[in-house]
């Protein structure tokens, strides 16, 4: 193996693009599949479909090992002594899920010299130093489309627990207490807000869908305008400028991947010229907004309502202070690993395993790392 | 006046019809009006559109003392010494709210001797009893449509909440926990779902038209077919037997109103032919619903959700069992009193006060009880 990587990277030198990269679609011979996963304990055998946990291993570990493949699945996966360390140094593939992140370093990836192929178990490939996995020539794939309405309905959620309040009425029934004007002070119908989705790729455009029959205005900003079609069935106003569009928003819907250029993006300073009282919700990713920001924006009042699933890091820790501020309606990182899109992802996985042993190519709109590059929305 | 009312029930008896009822769009001389609302105490300085409490009594105080009549508000609506059994025996137009309603008994109607209108600042009117309403000569009237948009969205909200297990996630998270599978093994889209609405009326078709693009299997039942253009429109399909639709449903949703017919109409015996792990969501009313059947099968897991705003009695006392069943997603009375609503049912109490005033009938829609006649939904 060491032989094979000097090998590459020679090449590498010689030529000006990655055109060998680490044999991702050639494979012979039994290969090292690890897995890393949430644990289900208790919950495991509660639901025959669910397959996303460490317990069920995305259901594939018959398939996998009827073909001579070694399967390993943990949910230990921080530190240098945890289980997934152990096995960095031979595995060939490495499965991640976004809902558990397995945070693949740098310094992970020089580890693993039989590494060939990431798979992302869901969508949102952000948990991975894509750079350096696209030097040293690996292919980092996730199961596109797998769970984006999952997502999409989560956020249409959210957005009605905030605008109508609906926690604060949950509080009061479970302590024992009715007030109905605690709540209706601040309590509004979704009807004739604006609402602005920053991003509106796959799960941007089925949340707009699914607003439309609520007639409020809206609007949304992206690298590229939608297709004029769906503007036209949706309603939906693009918006160059992204502060611009901002400063419209009673509601604010984060629907961009984590990339260099969208980290920390919802910095004090953004938040400052947002609407007092805003509503957000963000089931994109947590490093997206600045954490302290967000949470003395919440304490303030200026932001009036926050609501996600996505923290960071994941999990988050007990003194996380989204958990405790007031404004919110946080939950852990659930909304895209519902039963339904777990067996879709488990479907989309074992679908380019399946591929990746025969040599075959992915579905193209899966790859994020190929041959050296990032996919667009990445770079 | 108890020469008038004798005049009344005198013709009455003569006639086949009330045609001669208490007199309530002649009117000449000062009213007294009383409402009865929710108070809002610190909340209600919070917010200038915050019209439907007490403190504010609709906004309408000064247009009502500037024409002469008499305006007296109170949230004191219970037992014989409050507030409200003090102004029975003169009043003349009794306001009420179904977030705070007063029962307004055959009791309390004999001793409302001026009594000639009732109005409900919301939808709903079952807080009073119709028939005795009817027998005394009164007219009853609500605000229809005033708050129909507001129900429907919250209906949405609450399935979203339900099958995609959002309250086990928000506990972990104010627990200081983190457990994606304690949450996911029975975390599900809304997609493809089987959702029933038990009444397809303003509320119930509002909501169809919000789940359409969630792609679910819509079914609804009611006494009378809606429109085909909208059938065709939301793709929800029309079941004549409520009891063949029931056991199909994953979701059913309560979109009738409390009248003879529809009191206690989910009691154990039919909640036990429904799907096991079945959501419900009542925004309708309380009694639609057996109590303690419904924290029964909360408690078994035979209901695996039931989320709703209403509750018998309201307020609901401190031991109501819905409460602390399992498997509730429940609020106070709040989904019809947001802001945007109250500011429409204000406005429309206020029009119709005004119609009153100047002898001018209602909106035809309006009328729950006129000349002795109940509105076909509460035969």
């Amino acid at each position: 193996m060491a032989m094979k990587r000097a090998g590459v990277s020679a090449m590498r030198a010689l030529c000006s693009s990655a055109n060998f990269a680490r044999h991702a679609h050639s494979t012979s011979g039994s290969k090292k599949i690890v897995g890393v996963f949430y644990k289900a304990n208790e919950y495991a055998e509660l639901n025959p479909n669910f397959v996303g946990c460490v317990e069920k291993g995305l259901g594939i570990r018959d398939w996998l090992e009827s073909q001579g493949h070694q399967y390993v699945v943990t949910d230990d996966k921080e530190g240098p002594d945890c289980e997934l360390e152990k096995h960095i140094p031979d595995l060939h593939v490495l499965i991640t899920t976004p809902f558990h992140p397995a945070y693949v370093t740098a310094e992970r990836i020089k580890k693993a010299k039989n590494l060939q192929l990431l798979l992302t178990a869901g969508i949102g490939s952000d948990h991975i130093d894509l750079k350096a996995a696209a030097e040293a020539g690996l292919t980092v794939a996730e199961v596109t489309g797998s769970n984006v309405v999952s997502v999409a309905e989560d956020e249409l959620m959210r957005i009605l627990i905030l605008v109508r309040n609906f926690l604060p009425g949950y509080h009061q029934v479970i302590s024992g207490d009715w007030n109905v004007a605690g709540i209706a002070y601040r309590a509004y119908d979704l009807e004739g807000k604006t609402v602005g989705t920053v991003g509106a790729g796959r799960i941007g455009k089925l949340l707009l869908q699914r607003l439309k029959p609520f007639n409020c205005n809206l609007l949304y900003h992206d690298r590229l305008k939608m297709d004029p079609e769906l503007e036209k069935q949706t309603g939906a106003k693009f918006e160059e400028d992204l502060d611009v569009m901002l400063q419209k928003c009673d509601i604010v819907v984060v629907n961009t991947p984590l990339t260099e250029k969208t980290r920390g993006m919802f910095d004090k300073e953004r938040i400052s010229k947002m609407k007092k009282g805003v509503l957000i919700v963000n089931n994109a990713r947590g490093a997206i907004m600045d954490t302290q920001a967000v949470a003395d924006a919440c304490s303030s009042g200026h932001i009036g309502g926050y609501s996600g699933d996505v923290w960071f890091p994941q999990p988050a820790p007990k003194d996380h202070p989204w958990r405790y501020m007031p404004n919110q309606a946080m939950t852990p990182h659930i909304s895209g690993t519902t039963i339904d899109a777990q067996l879709r992802y488990a479907a989309g996985t074992k679908d380019m395993l399946d591929s990746y042993f025969k040599g075959e190519e992915f579905p193209l709109q899966n790859y994020i790392v190929r041959e050296g590059e990032l996919a667009p929305q990445y770079r």
